[in-house]
């Protein structure tokens, strides 16, 4: 299988701060990929750089092929973010919310049909059709994937995707990944939940002040480790 | 779909809610009522009032005469037709009294009544001077309340200058007499505009009637100025507070679409909320400066033609521009709806100075600094257009035309390289140069 995402020797300078040292990693295609870490770790910055939002102080990031840097245009029509507390525009219903995203990719037959498959997703019967402002944070979040997924990108990015949902709401949205995932899409993520990573992803980085401490399958770095599971492990490499 | 399109079409449905919309009807309500009531005080305070008038000298051939010169003012004042100015002066009877000839003068519905003394006549004829009282109901406490009251200032020595000149008709040289009475004229005034010479105007006349055409001019384009940089700012911190910007920054359209579509959406909103001010203005304005005026500047060449208006259109365009560019450089850097409101105060500050400026002073009349100041904030040159293009201040309007597109495109490039930057996710906070403003800030502090 080709590499979806590369990244080679990625450093981000903010003024005096190194938010991210030097990292590199890739994705294979239909891959889940778990990036993990403490706050401040580099995580967001790093998945930010990829989603062309941040430009790379010096390395390179490629997306299917494309150049963040060089091919920015080309990069944001096969990727998509769902960034950590992500909203929508309060004043527009959940369809209206859809069909506006689903503009950017799409036109006419194609278009009608990546909005029905938006509504689908999120799943929020007649509620689709109330402002957005009305909904809850499980409710919100059902359609915020629905729109990142909805014009079947190349690669999801998600950041803190299942953060602050209640058991059920959490559970929906990791299937709705790991379907995702099933049809050949690659995933990005990151989390703090060590049993989200651990159940989903094929394969987990972890971040560390700026730099890549661990990389491998959950299996093998809890074997690496001697440890019963992903959260003592992570918990050993970041006091090390 | 057309991105651009979408994104104004999205913009828009945040920007025109039903909550905006209800918003700006009321204020325009408000407006509207408060021209209507102002107007009808200024009717009623320029109409020709209704007064009661006492002879307390029935039969007396001067106190006729006074109530014929009475008639006379109506007349000559009010363009009341000949004839008809007996409607509006209320014959009473005298009940001797102070107290009740108020009481009457109530129970009729007058405020305001004369009362000419007995025995005016007997001392006419003694060349005695002698007295038209005046009597006053007091209720009113409005802006124009008292207006009613001004009536006498004016028909009293109407009527002294009328008796005046009956009085000379019977001396030897009737002729010599009412020279004596009046010997300047002073209604002759000869004014100078353009390069030509215009009789029977005076600058008062023409000022007035001028600001009462364009006095709402400047105000509309402060009011328009604000609402867009209000709309634009927070439109741009409730992307960043809503956490919606990052999404949109990843979709895959180019950043100058994505701006333009802001800039789009707020110069229509805008332009639909400064329409609808316009409106509340023009009836409001209307209240206060119906009655002004009675002249038109068009007879004195001062008056606008069809290229006029273009050019006027082109500076608003421009200057709505201008400001939807410098907001969105402001909103760039607002992180939150607090911020957001912190933003809008230069915008207002930049409106607001040449609204003041302009609507008390000419620009030519101005020391040369403050010139160059005003000249360099983008929002005077549409304020002072009218003025300029009436008096032939061409250099001024072109080279303003000039500043505002060189203005606009500049906010505008700027604004692009920010959306393509960091510091819109990252803000300043993270830069050397930031850095180093805050450690001088942190030095000057005291510890």
């Amino acid at each position: 299988m080709m590499d979806t995402l590369v990244v080679k020797d990625v450093r981000k300078v903010y003024g005096e701060i190194e938010a991210v040292k030097g990292i590199g990693f890739s994705v294979k295609e239909g891959e889940v990929f778990g990036l993990i870490g403490p706050n401040g770790s580099g995580k967001t910055t790093t998945l930010r750089m990829i989603s062309t939002l941040l430009k790379l102080t010096s390395g390179s990031i490629t997306v299917c092929g494309y150049d963040v840097a060089e091919k920015a245009d080309d990069v944001r029509k096969v990727i998509s973010y769902l960034p950590e507390d992500a909203g929508a525009y309060k004043g527009l219903t959940g369809r209206a919310y859809l069909k506006f995203m689903a503009g950017f990719f799409a036109a006419g037959e194609e278009y009608d049909k990546m909005v029905e498959k938006g509504i689908e997703i999120a799943d929020l019967g007649d509620r689709i059709d109330s402002k957005i402002d009305t909904y809850s944070k499980g409710m919100m979040r059902r359609l915020l994937i629905a729109r990142a997924i909805m014009p079947s990108p190349k690669i999801a990015i998600m950041d803190e995707v299942t953060s602050g949902l209640d058991v059920v709401n959490a559970y929906e949205i990791r299937e709705a990944i790991r379907g995702i995932a099933q049809k050949g899409v690659t995933v990005l993520l990151s989390s703090h939940n060590m049993f989200e990573v651990d159940i989903l992803c094929d394969r987990i980085a972890m971040i560390n002040e700026g730099r890549i401490v661990l990389t491998g399958t959950p299996a093998e770095l809890k074997e690496q480790y001697g440890a019963p599971n992903l959260e003592e492990v992570f918990v050993r490499a970041v006091k090390g | 779909m057309n991105h651009l399109l979408n994104l104004t079409k999205k913009e828009l449905r945040e920007l025109l809610t039903p909550s905006s919309v209800i918003s700006i009807l009321v204020m325009v309500f408000i407006f509207m009522m408060i021209g209507t009531m102002v107007g009808s005080e200024m009717d009623n305070a320029t109409a020709p009032p209704v007064i009661g008038l006492v002879n307390g000298d029935e039969g007396g051939e001067w106190s006729d005469f006074a109530i014929e010169s009475m008639y006379i003012f109506y007349e000559e004042t009010y363009r009341v037709p000949h004839g008809e100015a007996v409607g509006y002066i209320v014959m009473l009877e005298d009940p001797g009294d102070r107290l009740l000839i108020a009481e009457k003068m109530i129970e009729e519905g007058l405020d305001t009544a004369f009362r000419i003394v007995p025995g005016f006549t007997d001392s006419i004829n003694n060349k005695e001077r002698t007295l038209i009282e005046e009597y006053y109901i007091f209720t009113s406490t409005g802006l124009l309340g008292a207006a009613t009251s001004t009536v006498s200032s004016t028909i009293i020595p109407f009527v002294s200058g009328c008796i005046s000149l009956e009085l000379v008709k019977d001396v030897t040289d009737p002729a010599a007499a009412v020279f004596m009475l009046y010997p300047v004229e002073g209604n002759s005034s000869h004014t100078y505009i353009n390069g030509e010479i215009y009789d029977g105007v005076t600058p008062i006349d023409i000022s007035t009637s001028i600001m009462s055409q364009t006095m709402f001019v400047p105000i509309v384009i402060m009011i328009i100025i604000i609402m867009i940089g209000s709309i634009v700012i927070s439109s741009m911190s409730s992307e960043k507070e809503n956490k919606t910007l990052e999404t949109l920054l990843t979709m895959p359209v180019k950043r100058t679409t994505i701006v333009s579509g802001k800039l789009l959406a707020s110069a229509i909103a805008g332009l639909i909320f400064g329409m609808a001010y316009m409106v509340g203005m023009v009836f409001y304005m209307g209240g206060f400066t119906g009655s002004m005026g009675g002249i038109n500047p068009q007879d004195y060449g001062l008056g606008l033609g069809i290229t006029d208006w273009i050019i006027i259109a082109v500076m608003i365009f421009l200057a709505i521009f201008s400001a939807l560019g410098l907001c969105m450089i402001l909103g760039a850097f607002t992180k939150n709806s607090k911020a957001a409101q912190t933003m809008t105060l230069p915008i207002s500050v930049l409106a607001m100075i040449p609204m003041f400026v302009t609507m008390f002073s000419s620009f030519n009349s101005l020391p040369g600094v403050i010139q160059a100041i005003m000249f360099a904030i983008p929002f005077t040159h549409p304020m002072m257009v009218m003025n300029n293009l009436m008096f032939g201040e061409t250099t001024l309007v072109f080279a303003g035309i000039a500043y505002l597109l060189v203005f606009a495109l500049i906010t505008i490039f700027i604004t692009v390289r920010l959306y393509k930057s960091d510091i819109l996710l990252t803000g300043l906070g993270q830069t050397k140069a930031a850095k180093s403003a805050k450690g001088l800030l942190q030095k000057r502090k005291p510890q």
